[in-house]
C-alpha cells in the first residue's frame, strides 16, 4: 500500500466512527449513515494529495454535513433501536430515555437547522465556522441555532438527566 | 444545564461503539474512481457515460402534448459548447433505456445549447404512472434532440417518494456506468420547485453555477443543468443550494 493510501486509511478509521455518527444524528437511520460517511471518506480520499492534517477531518465533515441536507431533504424518518453495548439495566433505560428525548428533538428540525446543530453542538465548532462549512452566513447560523433552541425548549422540558458521555 | 449544553451531553452519550466499521477497500475504490474521472476533466478528456434510468419502473402514458419550442434559459451563464465528438452507436442495457419508450414531451424541451455534432441536449418532462406512487406523475429526462427533431432520450429521473411538486430539490441525474462509455455523457441535472433564480452547487470545495430554464407548464417548477464544462458528468456534488432573486437560500 502507497503510504499516502496507509495514511488515509489511518485517517478513515479515525475519523469513521464521529462521521458516522454524525450522520446517523441527521439521518435518524443507521445505514443511510454509514453510506454517507463512506461517501465523504470516498470523495475526501479523491482530494486526499491536496488536503493534509486537520484540513482532512474538516473536508470529510464538510461533505458528509453538505451532502445530507443536499440530497436527503427529508425528515428523519424513524427511531431506531441501536446495538447498545452491555451495561447495567439502569443505565440501558438512561440510554434508551436520552437516545429518545435526543431525536424527538432533531425530528423537529429541518435538514439544514439539523446539520446547524449537529455542527454546533456535537462537533463543538463556532458559528463562523459553521456558516463557512455550509457555505451559509454567520447570521443565518444564528439565528437557526436560536430557532433550533427554541424548538428544543418546545419539546425538551420532560428532558432526561444525561450522565455523562461514553467517549 | 442548559438546551444547549443538555444536547450537546445527549448526543455524545448516544454515540454508540457498536457500529460496523465501515468498508475502507470499498472507500478507497470509490475515491479512485473519482479521482480518475476528476484528472480526466482536468485534461479536457470527457469521458463518454453510459447513462443509465432512475429508480422506479414507469408506465408509459403516451397521451401527453407533443414538443414545444425550446424555453429560454433564465440566467446568463456561459453558452455551452461542445464537450464530445458524435457518438458510436450502441444499445444500451433495456433497464437503462428510456429511450425504447415512446413517452411525449410535457410542455416545453429545454434547449442547453450542448451539442453532440448534429445532435443537442434537451431536456423535458414526461408523464410517468408509478401505481406505488400516486403523487408522481411526472419525470424528467435528459435526451437528445437531432437536427430533424426527432428526440433520443437518455437518462429519466424520478421521485421516489412523495409528490412530484413538493417545494425544493428532487432526483438528480447524474451518469453512473464509470468506464462504460457509450453514449454522450449526460450533465447533472434535475429540478427544483420554488422561486429559484440561481442554483449553485459545490463540489471538491468549488461552487459551479447550474443554468435554469422554468418549465412552460408550471413556472414554479425550475429546470437545472450543469455545463460538463464546470462539472464533470458523473461527478457527485457534494451539496447544492437554490437562491432567490435576494440571493437568499431557499
Amino acid at each position: 500500500m502507497a503510504r499516502a493510501d496507509a495514511e488515509f486509511v489511518e485517517f478513515a478509521r479515525a475519523a469513521s466512527g464521529r462521521l458516522v455518527h454524525a450522520a446517523f444524528l441527521m439521518t435518524g437511520d443507521r445505514h443511510e449513515a454509514e453510506d454517507a460517511a463512506q461517501t465523504a471518506l470516498a470523495r475526501t480520499y479523491a482530494s486526499w494529495s491536496r488536503i493534509h492534517g486537520d484540513d482532512a477531518y474538516r473536508y470529510a465533515r464538510s461533505v458528509l454535513v453538505n451532502h445530507l441536507v443536499d440530497r436527503w431533504r427529508r425528515p428523519i424518518r424513524e427511531y431506531p433501536t441501536e446495538e447498545l453495548p452491555e451495561q447495567r439495566d439502569d443505565d440501558v433505560a438512561d440510554a434508551v430515555a436520552t437516545r429518545r428525548w435526543l431525536f424527538a428533538i432533531l425530528g423537529t428540525l429541518s435538514p439544514r437547522e439539523r446539520a446547524i446543530v449537529v455542527l454546533r453542538y456535537y462537533f463543538d465548532l463556532p458559528e463562523a465556522q459553521v456558516a463557512d462549512e455550509l457555505g451559509v452566513s454567520v447570521g443565518t447560523v444564528k439565528s437557526t441555532s436560536s430557532r433550533a433552541l427554541e424548538k428544543l425548549r418546545g419539546v425538551g422540558a420532560e428532558a432526561p438527566q444525561v450522565h455523562g458521555t461514553r467517549r | 444545564m442548559n438546551e444547549a449544553d443538555r444536547l450537546r451531553a445527549a448526543m455524545r452519550a448516544t454515540e454508540s461503539t457498536a457500529h460496523a466499521p465501515l468498508d475502507l477497500a470499498a472507500v478507497v475504490r470509490e475515491g479512485r474512481r473519482l479521482r480518475r474521472r476528476r484528472r480526466l476533466a482536468g485534461t479536457g478528456a470527457a469521458g463518454l457515460v453510459l447513462a443509465v434510468a432512475v429508480a422506479v419502473p414507469v408506465a408509459l402514458r403516451p397521451d401527453g402534448p407533443p414538443p414545444q419550442r425550446p424555453a429560454e434559459a433564465i440566467t446568463t451563464g456561459s453558452v455551452a459548447t461542445p464537450t464530445t465528438a458524435p457518438t458510436a452507436s450502441a444499445t444500451p442495457d433495456a433497464r437503462a433505456t428510456p429511450g425504447s419508450t415512446d413517452r411525449k414531451p410535457v410542455g416545453t424541451v429545454v434547449s442547453s445549447g450542448i451539442r453532440y455534432g448534429d445532435q443537442e441536449r434537451v431536456f423535458y418532462f414526461v408523464p410517468i404512472g408509478v401505481p406505488e406512487l400516486p403523487g408522481v406523475k411526472i419525470g424528467l429526462v435528459a435526451g437528445r434532440r437531432d437536427a430533424d427533431g426527432r428526440l433520443t432520450p437518455d437518462l429519466l429521473i424520478n421521485d421516489v417518494e412523495g409528490r412530484d411538486r413538493h417545494a425544493g430539490f428532487h432526483q438528480i441525474g447524474y451518469d453512473q456506468q464509470g468506464d462504460r462509455q457509450v453514449l454522450p455523457p449526460v450533465p447533472t441535472f434535475g429540478y427544483f420547485v420554488g422561486p429559484a433564480t440561481r442554483i449553485v452547487g459545490t463540489v471538491d470545495g468549488r461552487q459551479v453555477p447550474a443554468e435554469l430554464a422554468r418549465w412552460s407548464v408550471d413556472p414554479g417548477v425550475v429546470i437545472f443543468w450543469f455545463e460538463p464544462t464546470v462539472l464533470t458528468p458523473g461527478v457527485r456534488l457534494d451539496g447544492i443550494v437554490a437562491l432567490d432573486k435576494r440571493g437568499e437560500r431557499l
